[in-house]
This record gives C-alpha cells, structure tokens and sequence, in this order.
C-alpha cells in the first residue's frame, strides 16, 4: 500500500510537469499534513471507572494538492487524501478527495463558474470549513452532507459583494463512494446554497439538499426495500465578523422518510455557535482562542436515538505566514466534552458509556508553490 | 454580564485602535509600488510621527492582507473582484477604492524593431500565438518573443480583459514577475515584445502606439487609449485619520506631482 501511495504521488508529480512542458499551463503544487496526538478518557465499558481510551499519535489527515490554470477561465485542482489507517495493513491510506474543473465565463452571468468532477459539496459551511478548531464541519460530523461528491455544479458571487450562491447536482454518496456502491441508489441528489453579506460583518445564508439512500425497490425482485430513505437536509448559517471578533452559528435540520417503512421516520435538528476571538490586533502574534458548542438531536430516531452536547475550547498559534498572511505553521490544542443525555438517548449511550472528555493537540503544516 | 462583555469589547477595541496609532502598512500591486513608496517618503518627511510602512507583493496578496487585517491599504492595480469583495465582507472588511493615479498599459518592443502600430487584434493573436513573426505584421522577419506577467498580477489581470479578451497567452511566452523585468527582457530580446505599466518604460525599448494612439497623459485620461486603467488604494471602509490623511495626499497636488514623477498620470 505505501509504494502505492508514492507511486500515485510521484506520478501526480509527473503528470502535472507533463503539460509544464507541453503547454505552457501555470501549476502549483501544495499540501497539507496533520500530526495529531489523541488522548480521550470515558467510562470503561464493564464497569464505572474511567479510563483512558485513546492515546496514540498519528498523521490524521494529509492533503497533496496539484492545481493547473489553463486559461484565465479554466482552471482544475486535483487532491489526494493521505492519512493514517490501521484498516489497511501498512498503516496508511488513499483517498481520492478532489479532481474537478472549473469553467469561468462558459455561462454568459459575470463571477459564474461551473465546476466538473469530484469537488466540493457547497451546503452549510462544510465547504468553507476552514478548521479554526479540529473538528469538522456540523453537516460533516453530523452525516448531512460530505465535504466531497461527484458532480456538477454551478457556482458564483453576487455583484458588489453581496454573497454568493450554488447548484448542485451529485451523485450523494460522498467521495469514498462511486461504481458498485452506488448501484443501490440511482437517484442523483440535489443542492442549492446562498449567503448573502447585506452589510460587512453580518451573513446569513442557507442550504437546501435533497438526497436518498439506497434504492426504492429491489433489483432482483422488484419488492419494496424497507431501508430505502429520502431525506430533505436544511442548513441555516449566521456569521458575524467584528474587529477581532467573529461568531459562526449553524442550525442543522434533516427530515428523514423511509417510504416502505413508514415506522423508522425521524427528524433530527441541529445547532452550532462558534465563537473565534484573535489575539493578533492586540499583541502583533496570531493566536486565536476558539470556542464551539454542539447540540444533536436525534431523539427521535427509533434506530439510533441520541441527544449530544458537546463543547469545545481551543487555542491556536499560527506562524510562518505569506504574504497574505496565510499560515504555513499551525499548533492547535482542543478540549472536547461530548455528553449525551440519558432520558434522550438509547441504551447504548446511557449511563455516560459514550461520553468523552478529548485532547487533541495537533501540528498542521502546509505549503504551497508554482512550478510554473 | 452583558455589560462587562460590551466594556471588554470595547476596551480591547480601543487598544487595537491605540497600537496602530502613527503606523500605516500597506501592500499590494507592484505596479503601484514606486508610487505608494515614493508618496510614503515625501509623506512621511511631512508628518515625521507617522511610519509608513509598503510592500509588494501583487494585487491579490495585498487585497488578501487587507481582509485578514494585516494591512491597513492594498494597493491595486485593477478593480477588486467579486470573489475578493464577498470575502471581505463576510470577514466584515469593507474594501472601499480610492483612485491614486491613472496609467496606460504600455505595449514595447525592442529599440530597433521599426514597428509603428498594433492593433487590439493583432496584440491579441500575437500573444495567443497565431502571429509569430513579424514579417506578419510588415516588419522585418524576425521571430516574436512573448513576453507577458504571471498570472497573478493585476496588469496581466488588465491586459487580459482589454487585450486578449480573456483568451489563454501563448504557451511559449515567457511569464516573468514584476513590469521592471519586461522591460529589461524585451530590451534586451530584438525580437521581444512585452506589455508594462507607463511608469516602468525606459530608454530601452520602444512604446508602440495601439489603434494608432500613444499611450500619454491625455490619450490615457480620456480613454482613448485602449489599454488605460486608473490604480488604486483600498482601505477597510472610509479612510480615517492618518490613512485618510496619506491618501489624501496621494491625491493632492503634491502627490500628483509624486504620481507624474514616477512616470504615471496623474487623476486631474
């Protein structure tokens, strides 16, 4: 698997040079690693006590970038995914994160792009996520959306910098998914987004998806299949920005159907309010203290009943910065306290047999540079 | 509570404000820079308590470095995007432009290549590769050398939408990363042409008039020329205090006087 792995990246590399040479294309090559070490403590599955769960290092996230400009107007990014496994033998996995095209102008409305290929899901903030804390995304972690599908989209800004919007058309399964995974589901799935900025500082936005999981009736014998799900997926964004100050608020609302199984219906809600306070106006060094809470309601699930509380509190130092004042060093320290509620949740989550207590402390680096 | 977090917010407000106090930083367009550096030197003989601090580094990264706060001007030398400006202002940064100067986008060629015009169309096919000598524009035969910016930069961004109409330059041109490198290139390369700020023209190379008009003072402010453009300053919001009194500057006489001495032209 590891030559496997540099194979893919060497010839990424070559590929890239390839239309150096040929075309005259502008590349730029970049990356993004994530060390991380974990240490989490919760209650010991036999008995009361509370143990240490996780304590380990690991390479929890590596991105290897490649993005070509072809033209002013055509531009396309290629991204894999490199990261720590212990499902794969040798200790590291691949993953295909992102191989898209952008097309600008092919569509005569000013600042519109349509984008081609394994990209971005443009729903909630999942696809501007920009990890100010460790964790992801709410629509990410809460399973609303993945951060990358197969697809096309159209996307752009509003004049005079009102916001910008997106349509989206994907196959709904993710990027880890294509081919035999996704011939229980031939139904595409369906996006739309817009944040509007009406004055500096204050944004509001929302996301509207409808998606599905498997299929409706069976191949081989055409019976209704009782784990065919519909889902309708809202997403409500608020952000406020002030002088040091920004305030990131998401509420999250997942209606799901399952029309031969009317009994296993649910709908779930979800909230988010990030507050990230930076230190740089006030001592020229650029750390930022972060702050996240998380409600998940999913009580109403008769297959997975729960009700999360979580908070988060984190300090990041950030150095080694461009000239945009971009990072390419990044410290980030996080305490997470993940509770579920007993009189909300199932069995499985009672007596705080699921609850968490996390550090994480993690060194991302990243760079960047053309090759041409 | 609600009171101690309002006087915290502001107190912490007020202490960003009191340390920039005194301290201008800007960054941004290479083009703009001879400008900004030589209207921070006159500037700051002037008002000797404030420190000007500038930098280069291109349109888009000073136009970065004012959404994340870093600077408190991006110089420019094109209008901000609609992508810049949605970013901004989700990061509650108001880019507002404050016009500096006027500049025509100079088309040059080597000082002994005879050429006496270009049209639009014929800068385009050039620097798309159609034309590639120059016998195919009534000149000697002599094989053209494109030389053009890297995409990044704010006069290629220019160039490109009044000159190529948004079309890809020729693959074998040769992307070089600031207009003083243009020039010195085609001054150097007989069959080089390359585009440049006004400013940046030298004794060197030639100025080829395009649609049969000169680049000049007056072609550039009245439009005629076609590859005229005004250079900015963007601030975050209305320029205020010390800010609002150097860009004040910029446009006053003295500073226009500053903005024809570095070879540009000036607003009025």
């Amino acid at each position: 698997m590891k030559t496997c792995v540099w194979l893919m990246i060497i010839l990424a590399v070559l590929f890239s040079l390839l239309p150096v040479q040929n075309q005259g294309v502008e590349t730029s090559l970049g990356g993004e690693f994530w060390s991380r070490w974990t240490l989490e403590s919760g209650k010991s599955p036999v008995n009361d006590d509370t143990i240490i769960k996780k304590n380990y290092f690991a390479l929890e996230r590596g991105y290897f970038d490649l993005r070509t400009t072809f033209t002013e107007n055509t531009k396309a990014r290629f991204t894999v995914d490199i990261f720590s496994t212990d499902l794969i033998k040798d200790g590291a996995g691949l993953k295909l994160k992102y191989a898209f095209v952008d097309f600008a102008n092919l569509v005569p409305v000013p600042d519109l792009t349509l984008s081609a290929g394994l990209q971005k899901v443009y729903f909630g903030t999942i696809y501007d996520w920009d990890y100010t804390l460790i964790g992801k995304a709410p629509s990410d972690e809460y399973k609303l959306a993945n951060s990358a599908d197969y697809g096309v989209s159209f996307n752009g800004y509003l004049p005079a910098g009102w916001g910008e919007y997106a349509l989206g058309l994907y196959n709904g399964e993710g990027y880890k998914n294509f081919g035999d995974n996704l011939k229980k589901n031939i139904r595409m799935e369906y996006l739309a987004n817009l944040r509007l900025t009406p004055i500096p500082g204050v944004t509001i936005g929302g996301s509207y998806m409808t998606s599905s999981v498997e299929r409706e009736n069976n191949l081989a014998d055409d019976t209704p299949n009782p784990a065919y799900q519909q889902q309708q997926l809202l997403d409500g964004v608020a952000r406020l920005a002030y002088g040091p100050v920004n305030v990131w608020v998401e509420y999250l609302y997942k209606d799901v159907t399952f029309p031969n199984a009317a009994a296993n219906d649910y709908t779930a809600t979800g909230f988010m309010v990030m507050p990230v306070f930076s230190l740089y106006p006030l001592i020229g060094t650029d750390i930022q203290l972060v702050g996240r809470y998380d409600r998940w309601d999913e009580s109403d699930n008769p297959a997975d009943k729960k009700l999360l509380n979580a908070v988060t509190g984190g300090i990041n130092f950030n150095t080694l910065h461009n000239d945009s004042f971009v990072p390419a060093l990044q410290v980030q320290l996080n305490v997470t306290q993940k509770t579920y509620d007993a009189d909300n949740s199932a069995a499985a989550y009672a007596n705080q047999k699921k609850d968490a207590l996390q550090a994480m402390l993690q060194l991302k680096w990243r760079f960047s540079s053309k090759i041409k | 509570m609600k009171h101690t977090l309002l006087t915290l917010c502001l107190l912490l407000g007020l202490l960003a404000l009191a340390a920039k106090s005194g301290q201008i930083t800007c960054s941004g367009s290479t083009t703009v820079l001879p400008i900004a550096q030589a209207a921070a030197e006159a500037f700051m003989d002037k008002y000797p308590e404030i420190n000007i601090s500038v930098r280069g580094g291109g349109s888009g990264v000073g136009i970065a470095a004012l959404q994340n706060g870093t600077v408190q001007i991006a110089n420019s030398s094109r209008p901000i995007k609609s992508k810049e400006l949605s970013a901004s202002k989700a990061r509650g940064i108001n880019p507002t432009a404050y016009a500096i100067a006027n500049d025509g986008i100079a088309i040059v060629v080597h000082k002994n290549n005879p050429l006496k015009n270009l049209s639009v169309a014929q800068i385009r096919d050039i620097y798309t590769g159609k034309i590639k000598n120059w016998s195919e524009v009534g000149e000697p035969n002599l094989p053209i050398v494109v030389i053009s910016r890297d995409v990044a930069s704010g006069t290629f961004e220019v160039f490109n939408e009044k000159a190529l109409g948004g079309a890809k330059v020729v693959a074998t041109a040769q992307l070089l990363a600031s207009n003083n490198a243009v020039v010195t290139t085609v001054g150097t390369t007989p069959g080089g042409i390359g585009y440049a700020g006004l400013g940046y023209v030298t004794d060197q190379v030639r100025v080829v008039p395009v649609e049969n008009v000169v680049p000049s003072e007056a072609t550039v402010k009245s439009g005629t020329y076609k590859l005229s453009r005004k250079l900015y300053m963007y601030t975050n919001g209305v320029a205020k205090g010390d800010i609002n009194k150097f860009i004040a500057f910029i446009q006053s006489d003295a500073g226009q006087a500053i903005v024809k001495a570095q070879g540009f032209i000036s607003l009025k």
